[in-house]
């Protein structure tokens, strides 16, 4: 019974996936032409043509200047000095470091958006029972989200830093460091172990919120029904709430996977000093690129080979995972 | 508790059946695992969590109070030695930046930002949630693409693009840049939200001869809250430490924003880091202050929403 | 805009809704020409309006261009000096964002310029500076400052470094605190000597992390008669740069140096030092304000970096102005803003307020006496400087920067000079 009225409620979840032979799911009239159409499209447009326009407006053409100055030989000052053709790119992947710095991106965006939704399903769920002083916490919890990542993470650093970091004199007064001069940001392993903690700590927030939203529209009932019949505390959650959770979860994932990939402070400050390119993502090469080689064009050929990257994930996210399931079915 | 401000009884009918009854206000409403804890151990956990949370940001009001020389003192004093509650005093009047200008820029670019991505992407959310249509998963991910781009890359575009229309060194330059590149979690959260409202609910209203626009603003809306203050805060934040754009495109030193103010505080060889950190925490309490207001309506969601 | 047709024509093959989207823009950018001057709102009325972008120096930075600017503005009613401050870490962007949209600033103060005379962007010094204040700077400057004979920095500041000492740890390691080491390996025993103290001691500060690794690793290279090459050629990875590099190998391998030296950046290095933590670090002019700010019971000398054999050397920074070569003719209005600048009433006490070495030859007659400055002085007749005449030195620059902490890392001295030598020559 239990499993039953989770799949009505997960079909109504997403009531817009339906298939259309579903009746209750297509409204009288325009709906049903809209489906076969181009008309459907005119008909849309009044409701999706600002979003339309406030792309084009602002972000198409500096996506194509992104795109034409990445086949440009460009001066250190800025000056276009003719085409390029391909030859940015192949120097882009002629990068020796380019494997180990792949590898790192994979790493970064595995670890990290991983991390952070296990324990923002865990701190959302904790923020959804009802104790006193909830909404104290839940304030406190939104505060890293509030906070630039830029100071968040120059203050972590600073505190990390030898001698007169102060989380490194903490470590040392309880005893875990002999003195407190350890160099956590200064070897590329360390520093980026502590990036990975900070993106987590400053993706927690956000991913919290997005799944507490969603927790807030789990229907009270199913979750009724579910214990009356017995299902344990955990059965309930996994079989019964994460499903219903998905929607939420499954976008707040994607946004992260998306921020997590193209955020540049967090590892340019905790590794910004360590020479090489060991704790690089695609990323910080390409501000390393445009900050330390002067090479813009080549920086934009590989902002368009991430960028490439980017959406070859992402569609595969949404293969895998289906965020709007159904509706792609 | 059925109380919705909709005349169709169908409507009610609909609304009440499917999320009505999460109003009611249990104390063990949604277990997860591990949810046995008595509520003086979830007060304990409370506390642990917040305090995690917060360390950072202490450590920058601590360093915010200190003396200039004292931040960088071996060893370092976890305390103050001196409190120099006049750090927040002489902030607002020092030769490096016009804070108080920079504080009204930040929340002019950031509130027109948010507004201008509700106004354009509730009705979208709504739309692709509800209606199929050809072009409609192009057009979803063509929001999403938005998000994907490399903002150090792009800002030479920007720069050029608002020169030709005449906006660089303006607020609607950054008002409509944070807009149009915040724009993909917003629609894709709420057309999530849209997506588990129950079609019964539009039906009934267009039965009774509402119109799509007012089905949208009066029985959906107030539906789908806290997908809604969810966006609003994404957006709210990401446009208020935005950072690569303003830098370039604002260069008039009131226009500026919070984020690029900051850095006038750090020297080449030497920062006045006690208001570099002041000023973090200033900029923090607003978007505490904007939670605050609206969390509520996020743990209340449908009532807050629905009664009237 | 440049060329909109070029670029309008290469994108669209094939994107026929970017050609569309294109082409609405590029008409918008016609009409808007007419705005002229960046700040869309800014009515430039009968008179010039200057655009000068600065770097920060000090907390003081804007206060003391604010004061040149009113003063100027005050003898010269027509003309509006617009004043953008950046930090260090930012004006390269904004440079070259504005340079990319032909919006570079009308007068900008950085450190290289042979980058934008490559572009030919700029005005040679003789086009905006009056024969007076040019006869005014100092020789080895303007010879810093010129490319082919042709002089187009406008050397604005210079520093000079030297060893700053700490007396205190001289003398419980057993050393003259009077006697500071003047060669490699009197400095490598007094950094042992130093370092044995324990502690969370060290003998010497050795920098090499991304922010000023080229300084750092100058020093040693000039040190051992190396170098980083003229304006012809950058030379990095000769045999006396790879013994050099190979030289602070082993002090950090010795455990001579602060953990981590690859890694370590300047300032907040030479913020140890202050705090009496550190034996011997090479410190710059306004080094000697931090102490007296910081931490005024450091007991602490002067002295002339150490080299291998002793002979003086040091390194020599000088900073530009620079004058764009922008649309409208504002050449006259460049040329009344820095003579103005640079006569001795108004650059003399900007120089002095900012604690660096003046550039100009009556700024240094003035200056010579002032004790925060007096210790540079002496050593800018041995000063080498970097090539920045050659256009290669930016780039061979940021590699240094990103690469050579490698070095105090174990890897070998050779391997990352000849790859920063490929960087540079690409």
């Amino acid at each position: 019974m239990t499993t039953d009225t989770t799949g009505t409620q997960a079909g109504a979840t997403t009531a817009s996936a339906a298939p259309p032979s579903d009746h209750h799911a297509a409204p009288p009239g325009a709906d049903d032409r809209s489906r076969r159409t181009w008309r459907g499209t005119l008909t849309a447009l009044p409701w999706i043509g600002p979003s339309l326009a406030l792309i084009a407006l602002i972000v198409l053409f500096p996506a194509g200047v992104m795109i034409f100055n990445s086949t440009r030989d460009i001066s250190q000052s800025g000056v276009d000095r003719g085409s390029a053709g391909l030859e940015n790119y192949a120097d882009v992947l002629a990068i020796d470091a380019l494997p180990r710095v792949l590898l790192n991106t994979v790493v970064w965006v595995v670890v990290v958006v991983g991390l952070t939704v296990v324990i923002s399903l865990a701190l959302a769920n904790f923020l959804n029972k009802q104790f006193p002083g909830r909404q104290l916490v839940r304030l406190a919890v939104i505060v890293p989200w509030a906070a630039s990542v830029v100071m968040t993470t120059t203050v972590v650093y600073y505190g990390l830093q030898p001698n007169y970091g102060i989380f490194n004199q903490f470590l040392a007064d309880i005893g875990i460091l002999e003195v407190g001069d350890y160099g956590f940001t200064k070897n590329a392993t360390s520093a980026f172990i502590v990036a990975i903690v900070v993106a987590v700590f400053v993706s927690l927030p956000f991913t919290t919120y997005t799944i507490l939203a969603g927790l807030q529209a789990v229907p009270h009932e199913v979750v009724e029904a579910a214990r009356m019949d017995g299902a344990s505390r955990s059965r309930t959650y996994f079989s019964v709430i994460l499903p219903q959770l998905k929607p939420a979860l499954s976008v707040a994932a994607l946004i992260n996977i998306i921020n997590v990939f193209n955020s540049l402070p967090i590892l340019r400050i905790m590794t910004g000093s360590i020479p090489g390119y060991d704790a690089d993502t695609t990323t910080t090469l390409i501000f390393k690129l445009i900050q330390s080689d002067r090479r813009v064009d080549l920086a934009s050929a590989l902002s368009v080979v991430n960028f490439a990257i980017v959406i070859l994930v992402i569609v595969a996210y949404m293969r895998i995972v289906k965020p709007m399931k159904g509706v792609d079915e | 508790m059925s109380a919705t401000t909709q005349p169709a009884p169908a409507t009610r009918e609909a609304v009440a059946r499917e999320s009505a009854p999460r109003r009611k206000a249990s104390k063990y409403r949604t277990g997860g695992p591990g949810a046995h804890g008595s509520v003086t151990g979830r007060v304990i956990a409370g506390i642990v969590i917040a305090a995690l949370f917060l360390v950072p940001y202490v450590v920058m009001l601590l360093g915010s109070l200190k003396s200039r020389p004292e931040i960088l003192r071996i060893p370092p004093t976890y305390l103050p030695q001196e409190w120099h509650f006049d750090n927040y005093v002489s902030m607002w009047s020092t030769p490096e930046t016009p804070l108080p200008q920079n504080l009204v820029s930040t929340i002019v670019i950031s509130v027109f930002a948010t507004l201008l991505v509700l106004l354009v992407a509730v009705p979208a959310a709504y739309y692709t949630a509800r209606f199929r249509f050809p072009g409609r998963l192009a057009f979803l991910f063509l929001v999403l693409v938005t998000q994907m781009l490399q903002p150090a890359v792009l800002v030479a575009g920007l720069f050029r693009q608002f020169l030709a229309f005449g906006i660089v060194d303006t607020w609607l330059a950054m008002i409509l840049v944070n807009a149009a590149f915040n724009l993909a979690f917003a629609v894709w959260i709420m057309h999530s939200f849209f997506a588990s409202v129950p079609k019964e609910v539009d039906e009934a209203a267009q039965i009774d001869g509402a119109g799509r626009w007012t089905v949208l603003f009066r029985i959906n809306l107030p539906l789908v809250w806290p997908g809604i203050v969810t966006a609003i805060i994404f957006t709210f934040v990401a446009a208020w430490n935005e950072f690569a754009a303003s830098l370039v495109i604002l260069s008039t030193a009131g226009n500026q924003p919070l984020s690029v103010a900051l850095t006038k505080f750090i020297g080449q060889y030497d920062s006045a880091w006690q208001y570099v950190f002041g000023v973090s925490i200033v900029a923090i309490v607003p978007v505490i202050i904007l939670f605050a207001i609206i969390e509520k309506r996020l743990v209340g969601g449908l009532t807050a929403g629905s009664i009237k | 805009m440049k060329d909109p047709n070029t670029r309008r024509t290469t994108l669209s093959a094939g994107r026929p809704l970017r050609l569309v989207a294109l082409t609405a823009v590029a008409g918008l950018t016609l009409s808007a020409c007419g705005f002229g001057g960046q700040g869309g709102g800014g009515d430039e009325g009968d008179g010039t309006t200057l655009d000068l972008l600065v770097p920060t120096y000090s907390d003081q930075t804007k206060a003391l261009w604010e004061d040149v600017i009113a003063g100027f503005e005050e003898e010269n009613p027509d003309i509006d000096v617009n004043l953008e401050v950046q930090s260090w870490d930012n004006i390269n962007d904004v440079v070259r964002t504005k340079v990319q949209s032909d919006q570079a600033p009308d007068i900008l103060n950085i450190d290289a310029f042979a980058g934008f005379v490559e572009d030919d962007l700029l005005y040679s010094a003789d086009e905006v500076l009056s024969p007076e204040t040019i006869a005014d700077f100092q020789e080895s400057f303007v010879e810093n400052a010129s490319m082919d004979g042709t002089q187009y920095g406008l050397p604005l500041i210079a520093s000079a470094r030297t060893m700053f000492y700490n007396k205190d740890l001289f003398t419980q390691a057993g050393l003259d605190p009077e006697a500071p080491p003047a060669t490699w390996d009197e400095l490598k025993d007094a950094a042992a000597k130093i370092s044995a103290l324990g502690g969370g001691t060290y003998g010497y500060g050795l920098p090499l992390g991304s922010e000023e690794a080229q300084a750092e690793a100058g020093i040693w290279f000039f040190g051992n008669g190396g170098g980083y090459g003229d304006a012809s050629e950058i030379t990095i990875d000769t045999p006396e740069n790879v013994e050099a590099a190979q030289f602070f190998q082993s002090l950090a391998a010795e455990n001579l140096t602060q953990p981590d030296a690859g890694a370590t950046d300047r300032t907040p290095l030479i913020d140890v030092f202050i705090q009496g933590k550190i034996g011997m670090i090479v410190g710059l002019p306004p080094t000697i304000g931090q102490i007296a700010d910081k931490n005024p019971d450091l007991n602490y000398g002067t002295a002339p970096v150490a080299t291998k054999d002793g002979s003086p050397v040091t390194l020599g920074v000088a900073d530009h102005l620079m004058a764009f070569k922008n649309e409208g003719d504002k050449q006259d209005a460049i040329k009344a803003f820095l003579d103005y600048y640079y006569s001795p009433e108004v650059y003399v006490p900007w120089v002095d307020a900012e604690g660096f070495i003046p550039t100009t030859k009556s700024g240094g007659e003035e200056l010579a006496t002032k004790e925060t400055i007096a210790p540079f002085l002496e050593l800018l007749p041995n000063a080498q400087f970097y090539p920045s005449t050659n256009p290669q030195w930016s780039a061979a620059q940021g590699a240094i920067q990103s690469l050579i902490g490698q070095v105090a890392q174990g890897k070998e001295a050779q391997a990352v000079l000849t790859e920063i030598q490929a960087k540079a020559d690409q």
